[in-house]
């Protein structure tokens, strides 16, 4: 049986790529895949603890999955109108604050 | 003071044509001063016919109140607080007389003028002006209160002001303007004040009122009480009176402010007939009248001698003018004197008689000297001479050149002069007589002193007949003293002769009383009522003493007059008749002894005014003004460059400290601002950035 710390451990450095990804990737694709890699780290955890301590948190999982495909779909789509609007999906470049 | 006594009274027919009457002259002002000066003659004949129909008003006027009913018209002026001013019009049988008289000279001087001033370039502006001044004159005559006469007696000083002043760019008729107008302020002073204490005694100046309230005044230990409970010193009833006195001594040129009349002869010859005739100085004799009933026996004493002195002092000074206006001037001034002295006798009735027969007989001396200046100038300019055309010096024999002229100035100086049968002679009989009486009844109250007054009149009278005959045996008799050709000089225009006619009609005496001998038969003094005077502490037995005195001694008086013109014309004859030395060396005539300069000066009054008043007054004015530059400048300048520096320090203050502030403020609100600013620049990341760590934070305080 591996310890649940182990479980942690891979989420949290999962998280933490995720969350690298989400802040210095340019790219808003990449950026997206982050956050995906970000739920998916929660979602391990919902499941080692689920089995570790024997509470019903795969729902909790599956819900998560459902929704981040259903973000990928609305963001992907957001993706590309700001890719018609701004020719580029490089976040630094899609700005309209100006100084 | 009772309110039901200045109640409106309502307008009748008769106040309502004294107001039409009032108001043509005004027309005639405006019409005159609007009108395009090309339509400048066509104005002044409508002047001459609004004085006409004004004149025909004044006849109908007179008419109505000839039984001796009085027409008053009153309304409220205006509320200050809660005492209510009125206006007014009031016409009585003096007042009618006087109005007719005014607009009846009035129209006569504008016919002459018409003529007289017909090449003169402000020709629209004089008739204009003459407008003004008769609806001056008429104001004073018509008003009820004693504001509004105050009023219209500026509005004739001013407009005298404006005539005598008509050729304003010669600097001599300017400055006896300035003069005329400067003196006669000086006696409005004293009438303001005259007004002023009747206003805190009365509350009221509304002249029927005024009477009833000073009878039932009363004099109470040394205090003068109204019905209404106000109580002012005695003196101030005294006050009050010499106040108003004063401002008739300035219109009507009594001593010692008679200095301006002689000096407005610069204005033209026919506005001289009108001021000395019917308008100005007539205001003075006409207000006294009006107002007789409320002095007091000190103040009836003051005027009564001011006139005699006057009369006899104008006379003197008449005796020894070139000038052949200025003679008359003097003799308006002795004249004047005589008028005054009847009012201050408390016969104000033969005073306005008086003012009447004078009126008329000056006016035709005033015109026919114009007409005599007139010829002499149109002589000169026919034959390029130079002289001046008022000095008697170059005048002489025009008696044959001027007959009409020279008929009609005889008549008006045996007039003037007091012959029986022309009209001054009933007139001054009934002064003379009426000063007699008063010194007499005042005599027998111990005030041996007043003889003075019948002194200085009868001396008069012979002064009169001096003067006069000088002037007559000078100007007409003899040969002409200016050398030049013999033909040229020649009577004026029919418009002169007309006018000078009708005024040496009304000169005689079968005008004015069928007797000419005795003026108690004249229609005019039947007319005038005798003043019911009720002023507090006046003796009322002693003027009518006087009237009864003058009565018995009227036979005499006339007889002694009589006796005097006939020296007086006795000695002019003497001294003045052609060929005698005096006459065959006028021409060059200098050298004067002491007595002459005194005359020819007129008392000196001028150079001593000079001396006493006007200098001190301009050096006094000088200091002030030397004061004013030195001290109040320099304090006001350094107060001034004080401020300014005071200004500047603030200045620098309000730039370093207050300034200072409110830009760091903003300037820190900006750094502030940028700095909140920084946080929000779009970089989505960032905000991922700060969102964690802000999670970790809390994550971190909650456990």
């Amino acid at each position: 049986m591996i310890p649940i710390e182990h479980y942690y451990l891979v989420s949290a450095v999962l998280f933490a790529i995720g969350l690298a990804i989400v802040i210095t990737r340019r790219n808003a694709v990449l950026v997206l895949m982050g956050i995906e890699l970000m739920l998916n780290a929660a979602n391990i955890n919902f499941i080692a603890i689920s089995q570790h301590a024997g509470v019903p948190g795969q729902f909790f999982a599956l819900f998560v999955i459902v929704i981040a495909a259903a973000e990928v779909a609305v963001a992907l789509a957001i993706i590309i109108r700001v890719y018609r609007h701004f020719k580029t999906i490089n976040l630094d470049e899609v700005n309209e604050i100006k100084d | 003071m009772a309110a039901d006594l200045l109640t409106p009274l309502p307008c009748s027919n008769i106040t309502l044509l004294a107001l039409i009457a009032l108001m043509l002259p005004l027309l005639s002002f405006l019409l005159n001063s609007g009108a395009v000066a090309r339509y400048a003659w066509q104005a002044s004949i409508a002047a001459c016919f609004f004085m006409v129909l004004s004149s025909l008003i004044s006849m109908i006027i007179l008419v109505h109140v000839w039984n001796g009913t009085t027409f008053h018209t009153r309304m409220t002026w205006f509320v200050l607080g809660e005492t209510g001013h009125t206006i007014g019009l009031f016409i009585d049988n003096p007042g009618a007389l006087m109005i007719f008289l005014v607009t009846f000279i009035s129209l006569l001087v504008h016919l002459y003028s018409t003529q007289y001033m017909k090449d003169d370039p402000g020709y629209q502006r004089y008739f204009a002006f003459l407008g003004l001044f008769t609806f001056s004159m008429m104001g004073i005559l018509l008003a009820d209160n004693l504001l509004v006469i105050f009023v219209f007696w500026e509005l004739v000083g001013f407009s005298s002001y404006l005539l005598i002043g008509h050729w304003y760019h010669q600097a001599p008729a300017a400055r006896a303007a300035k003069k005329a107008f400067i003196v006669n302020r000086i006696g409005d002073v004293g009438f303001i004040l005259g007004i002023a204490v009747l206003w805190a005694q009365f509350r009221t100046l509304d002249l029927e009122t005024l009477k009833e309230a000073m009878s039932s005044s009363s004099i109470q230990g040394e205090s003068w009480v109204t019905s209404a409970g106000i109580a002012l010193d005695t003196r101030w009833l005294t006050f009050m009176g010499l106040g108003i006195f004063m401002g008739a001594v300035g219109k009507s040129a009594q001593f010692p402010l008679q200095v301006w009349l002689p000096d407005a002869m610069e204005g033209p010859t026919p506005v001289s007939a009108l001021i000395h005739a019917a308008t100005m100085v007539a205001a003075g004799v006409f207000l006294m009248c009006r107002v007789v009933v409320l002095l007091d026996m000190d103040a009836l004493s003051v005027i009564a001698v001011t006139g005699g002195l006057t009369a006899f002092m104008g006379a003197i000074a008449a005796l020894t003018q070139h000038d052949i206006k200025k003679v008359l001037a003097y003799s308006t001034i002795s004249q004047l004197g005589y008028m005054l002295m009847g009012v201050g006798i408390g016969a104000p009735g033969a005073a306005l008689f008086h003012l009447f027969t004078h009126a008329f007989f000056k006016a035709a001396l005033f015109l026919a000297a114009g007409s005599v200046i007139y010829a002499l100038h149109q002589y000169a300019h026919r034959h390029q001479l130079a002289f001046d055309a008022q000095d008697m010096r170059n005048m002489g024999g025009l008696r044959a050149k001027l007959p009409v002229t020279f008929i009609v100035y005889l008549v008006a100086t045996l007039a003037l002069v007091g012959v029986p049968m022309f009209s001054g002679f009933l007139s001054k009989d009934a002064l003379l007589s009426a000063s007699f009486g008063w010194s007499e009844a005042m005599a027998s109250e111990g005030h041996r002193w007043t003889y003075i007054v019948p002194v200085f009149a009868f001396t008069t009278v012979v002064l009169t007949a001096i003067y006069m005959g000088r002037q007559v045996l000078l100007v007409f008799f003899g040969e002409l003293r200016i050398k030049g050709p013999a033909d040229g000089l020649k009577e004026s225009s029919h418009m002169i002769k007309f006018v000078l006619v009708v005024l040496g009609l009304f000169s005689l005496g079968i005008v004015w009383s069928l007797d000419p001998f005795d003026y108690h038969a004249s229609w005019f003094l039947t007319l005038m009522p005798i003043p019911a005077s009720s002023v507090p502490g006046l003796e009322v037995f002693v003027l009518d003493t006087a009237r009864a005195n003058a009565l018995d001694s009227h036979t005499v008086v006339g007889l002694i007059s009589i006796v005097l013109v006939l020296l007086g014309f006795g000695f002019s004859w003497f001294k003045y008749r052609p060929r005698a030395s005096y006459a065959l060396g006028y021409q060059g005539r200098a050298g004067f002894s002491f007595l002459e300069q005194l005359s020819f000066k007129n008392w000196y009054l001028d150079p001593l005014y000079r001396r006493l008043i006007v200098n001190p007054l301009m050096s006094f004015s000088r200091a002030a003004s030397r004061t004013e530059k030195a001290i109040i400048d320099k304090f006001i300048d350094v107060t001034g460059v004080g401020s300014v520096i005071f200004a500047h320090i603030v200045g620098w203050f309000d730039r370093a400290f207050v300034d200072g502030f409110v830009n760091f403020s903003v300037f820190f609100a900006g750094k502030v601002g940028v700095l909140a600013k920084s946080f929000q620049y779009g970089k989505i990341q960032n905000y991922i950035i700060l969102a964690v760590l802000s999670t970790i934070l809390i994550i971190l305080l909650i456990l």
